[in-house]
């Protein structure tokens, strides 16, 4: 019944209209931004970071947004893979593959419509898990000191290394670039300049909005600079979005398995969606898939992936709120811009103010109706949205970008610093080093060294303090298994054979 | 040897970073320690880790990826100048001016068609300045040229 309670005082904070706003701004980004291919959740937070800070908004109102985007774009990025067969984000590569085959048979209409549906289905199921996970979690991890959260983040780096690349190795360097850009500035212990190089401008430390930006906004212009077409894909029509009510029974089953799949792999670290919804559908296929008729426009082949990525996004919100540590590039960021609200997420935000935490499960409720209805009957104005030319659309990212950016110090200096990320970024994608990686390592990198050093304080000066206690050890021996990890799920997880050509 | 050059250059270049990353360490101007490792342990252990993976990829390196054609680096070189113009424009023309100055030059490294684009941009800049600058007061550069006009 206390959840219950809890959740009631979270509503009441929700559903000011001040909040209901923001969740409709956040999600509404967030079906943009994960529906234009190139551009992800993590650049939608990103720019919006300096924005709610020179605003002074509420670190809950800010976190309601930056969860809307972060769902949100979880619905987005099926409508490009539906309609264009280019999913939006990575997470819709499977919606891509079994959406776009039903658009080639005329059926764009009820491939909008499942997807809707299902991660309508695996946003709201997860929410429930996330309200009972997370809580009891939280009171488990508040027994963590230095060095089991030490232990923590680099299980949290090891399989993110292991899981976002090609190669573990090039994984774990770009892992330590982030952890290397991270010890520019004053050392907050002992307040010594670490690679400053007499630069004033850099004793603050690197700002990660400026280096992200970078990364993933210009890294995308660059890219786009070696892919862009003359002519731009041809949008399908798209016809009546609805499904029937025995298309929806049909899969129920397949939506409630990719949920569960989903959530669970999205609380991994390094997971995400787009595995959980590679696992789901996999699993759907092995299921159900009698007749052959996956990757030649069968619907659950769209609902298993889109209800497992929506879910995996929730999930990726415990262990930023319960242990403070991010498992994904997004909510990485999200934890960058709490941290400079001065709100440290782990278990004691969950002790110290529940009253964010439950306001932000309650409004994922109120974001999810939401996206029901933008992606349902108002999913024509996206379709407008992505018929914008590359040529306009690419250089307007370029100029919101520099608004962002702009507005962190008001200084030019960043946009040369974020240039400079930029192409850091572009060199390190085409040479197969996760960005991923190195923006965890940049947002966990002071907490990882004051949590080395007050393990050490504490120990005064013993190593082997790190391994002392049955769960850093544990968490040690998982950090060391999850290395194993790639060779495990290439097992587990049979390659769909895609019967489709790509457009 | 030719076919994963990027990978044995990339992983010398990392080595000697790292080398380099670590020896920084001994200029820190440690004056008072108040923890037993100080501000130097966590650096070098970085960097040690750095050196050793950076040693796999120069004796395990993946194939070298497709490199982009020369046009589209000159692409990628002109984007890059608009950038550093745009940051030593930004505050003497403001932020309207030069963002419709930058957009217009992307969309033209797009082969975007130059009048629509030039229109777009504009609007789009008026656009982002009102929301931000004017109904979300936002710090934005209206431009030392502008200066005299508005007193």
């Amino acid at each position: 019944m206390e959840t219950l309670n809890l959740l009631l005082e979270g509503f009441a904070i929700a559903l000011t209209p001040f909040n209901i706003f923001m969740a409709f701004v956040g999600t509404f980004i967030g079906t943009v931004v994960g529906m234009l291919p190139g551009i992800g959740p993590v650049n939608g937070v990103v720019v919006l970071i300096p924005l709610t800070y020179a605003l002074g908004l509420p670190p809950e109102s800010s976190l309601i947004m930056f969860a809307g985007i972060y769902y949100g774009s979880q619905y987005g990025n099926s409508i490009s893979a539906i309609l264009l067969n280019v999913p939006g984000t990575s997470s819709a590569v499977m919606t891509a593959l079994e959406g776009n085959a039903m658009t080639r048979k005329g059926r764009a209409g009820p491939a909008l419509a499942m997807s809707a549906i299902a991660s309508f289905f695996g946003g709201t199921v997860s929410v429930v898990a996330l309200m009972l996970f997370a809580p009891a979690l939280a009171k488990w991890a508040i027994h963590f000191g230095p060095a089991e959260y030490f232990a923590l983040m680099v299980f949290a780096f090891s399989t993110l290394s292991s899981l976002s690349g090609k190669n573990l190795i090039k994984g774990l360097i770009a892992t330590l670039v982030g952890l290397m850009l991270a010890t520019v500035g004053l050392d907050p212990v002992t307040a010594v300049d670490r690679y400053t190089f007499g630069q004033l401008k850099l004793l603050d430390g690197l700002d990660f909005v400026v280096v992200v930006i970078g990364f993933f906004a210009i890294n995308e212009i660059l890219r786009y600079a070696g892919e862009f077409k003359e002519d731009e894909g041809v949008i399908a029509k798209v016809g009546r979005v609805m499904i029937t009510v025995k298309e929806f029974w049909f899969s129920l089953w397949t939506m409630i398995r990719g949920a569960v799949i989903g959530f669970f792999v999205g609380v991994l670290p390094g997971a995400g969606g787009t595995i959980a919804s590679f696992v789901a559908y996999t699993t759907e296929q092995r299921l159900v898939d009698r007749e052959g008729t996956f990757g030649q426009g069968d619907i659950r082949g769209v609902a298993a992936p889109e209800s497992a990525n929506n879910a995996s996004a929730n999930g990726a919100m415990i262990p930023l709120l319960t242990l403070g540590v991010p498992g994904s590039e997004t909510t990485a960021v999200m934890l960058g811009a709490l941290l400079g609200m001065n709100i440290t997420p782990g278990p004691l935000f969950m002790a110290k103010n529940p009253d964010i935490f439950w306001s932000l499960v309650a409004s994922m409720y109120v974001g999810n109706i939401f996206l029901l209805i933008l992606n349902l009957p108002l999913v024509g104005v996206f379709v407008k949205i992505l018929k914008v030319p590359g040529w306009f659309l690419m250089p307007a990212v370029v100029a919101v970008s520099f608004v962002a950016v702009y507005s962190v110090n008001n200084s030019p200096f960043d946009i040369l610093l974020m240039a400079g990320f930029g192409l850091l970024g572009y060199m390190m994608y085409k040479t197969g080093f996760p960005l991923a990686s190195v923006i965890l390592g940049l947002v966990l990198g002071p907490l990882m060294e004051n949590n080395l050093r007050r393990a050490m304080s504490l120990s005064d000066g013993d190593w082997t303090y790190l391994f002392s206690s049955p769960i850093a050890i544990g968490l040690w021996v998982a950090a060391a298994a999850s290395l194993f990890l790639p060779v495990v799920i290439k097992r587990l997880s049979v390659v769909p054979s895609p019967k489709v050509e790509p457009a | 040897m030719t076919k994963n050059l990027t990978d044995r250059a990339t992983g010398v270049f990392l080595l000697l970073f790292a080398i380099w990353y670590g020896y920084q360490t001994t200029r820190f101007k440690v004056t008072f320690m108040v923890d037993p490792v100080g501000p130097k342990a966590f650096p070098v252990i970085l960097a040690m880790l750095m050196a050793a993976l950076s040693l796999y990829l120069i004796f395990k390196p993946d194939p070298s990826p497709i490199w982009p054609t020369s046009d589209t680096w000159l692409r990628i070189g002109l984007i890059t100048l608009t950038f550093i113009a745009y940051a030593y424009l930004l505050v003497p023309i403001g932020f309207v001016l030069a963002t419709t100055l930058e957009m217009t030059a992307l969309a033209l490294i797009f082969q975007g068609p130059l009048l629509r684009t030039v229109v777009g941009s504009l609007l789009f800049s008026l656009m982002l300045y009102g929301l931000f600058a004017v109904v979300l007061e936002l710090s934005l550069p209206t431009g030392l040229i502008f200066r005299g006009l508005w007193g």
